[in-house]
């Protein structure tokens, strides 16, 4: 697409009348939540005494294979702690490796942190028991954090990964969902269109989509 | 005229509760799902007095915005036409 043809789609974009937004019902197969979120580590014991010994997740499956598959892959481990309501957090250790450069954290780099798994508690007693916990145990935790419908701590791992305990505060309505299309739909112009140069032009698409959309 | 638009959900409500109480601000609900909040002068907004912690502060215009923002620290936001 070219710089003058993306322009005047863009400028069509932004006539068109923003059409009401409903959540998306989308037919088909559903998912059921998370069976498992992994990782690899080069550091087993910690691993162990961290995900056993201080979160008190139940060691619940180990794998021990020959490697197998595509040549050269590792002899491996891959062990899987149970995280609460059918959810497990497992790891591979891929025997006589050593951890490659590009996977070495990097804990300080918000871009890094963004990938990372968010456990749920259900109530507010629950996540200030486990703050305790942790802290009690060494472990370095962050204060509370409110955000707009979650609260959560955050902490990390032996191996440098980052976790989250949240809870949240109130269920999603219809109109969340909405709002999120929203907001997608905004800044998804805005990247078409090459002029995603802050949230603020987000925003003003935004209040356009906002005016646009019908009484309910 | 700065305007903001406000999601009708609880995590945003001080904005439109302050806004009510404060002369000059007009508050209009829309009738979907959004208030719209204006002003004839600049809007102005405290993050203290909104009781806003810090992580729902900055997103505070996610539901929409119609102005520019000259001024937008830790505690006070200034939007102007």
């Amino acid at each position: 697409m070219t710089t003058a043809t993306m322009d005047n789609q863009s400028k069509q974009d932004h006539a068109t009348t923003a059409a009401p937004v409903r959540p998306a019902a989308v037919p088909g197969p559903v998912l059921h939540g998370v069976h498992h979120a992994a990782r690899p580590t080069w550091k087993l014991a910690e691993t162990m005494a961290f995900y056993r010994d201080i979160l008190g997740l139940p060691l619940i499956h180990t794998i021990s294979a020959r490697g197998w598959g595509r040549p050269g892959h590792p002899d491996f481990l891959h062990f899987f702690f149970d995280s609460g309501a059918g959810s497990t957090i497992a790891f591979f250790y891929y025997i006589g490796t050593e951890r490659p450069e590009w996977l070495a954290p990097r804990i300080e780099d918000w871009m890094y942190r963004s990938t990372h798994t968010a456990w749920r508690v259900e109530t507010r007693e629950e996540m200030i028991a486990w703050k305790e916990r942790l802290e009690k145990k060494g472990v370095a935790v962050s204060p509370y954090t409110q955000h707009e419908v979650i609260e959560s701590i955050y902490f990390s791992d032996p191996n440098g990964y980052p976790f989250e305990i949240t809870l949240q505060t109130r269920e999603f309505e219809p109109r969340d969902a909405a709002d999120a299309e929203l907001t997608l739909r905004a800044a998804m112009e805005l990247e078409a269109s090459g002029r995603m140069d802050s949230i603020d032009a987000v925003w003003r698409r935004k209040a356009e989509l906002v005016k646009a959309l019908p009484r309910s | 005229m700065p305007a903001i638009y406000v999601l009708d959900v609880p995590e945003f409500r001080a904005l439109v509760d302050f806004s009510q109480q404060q002369p000059g601000y007009r508050v209009g609900e829309l009738g979907n799902g959004y208030f719209r909040i204006e002003s004839e002068g600049d809007l102005v907004f405290n993050r203290k007095t909104l009781k806003f912690k810090p992580a729902v502060w900055y997103g505070i215009f996610t539901g929409g915005l119609d102005g520019r923002i000259v001024q937008f620290d830790r505690d006070l936001v200034r939007i102007v036409a």
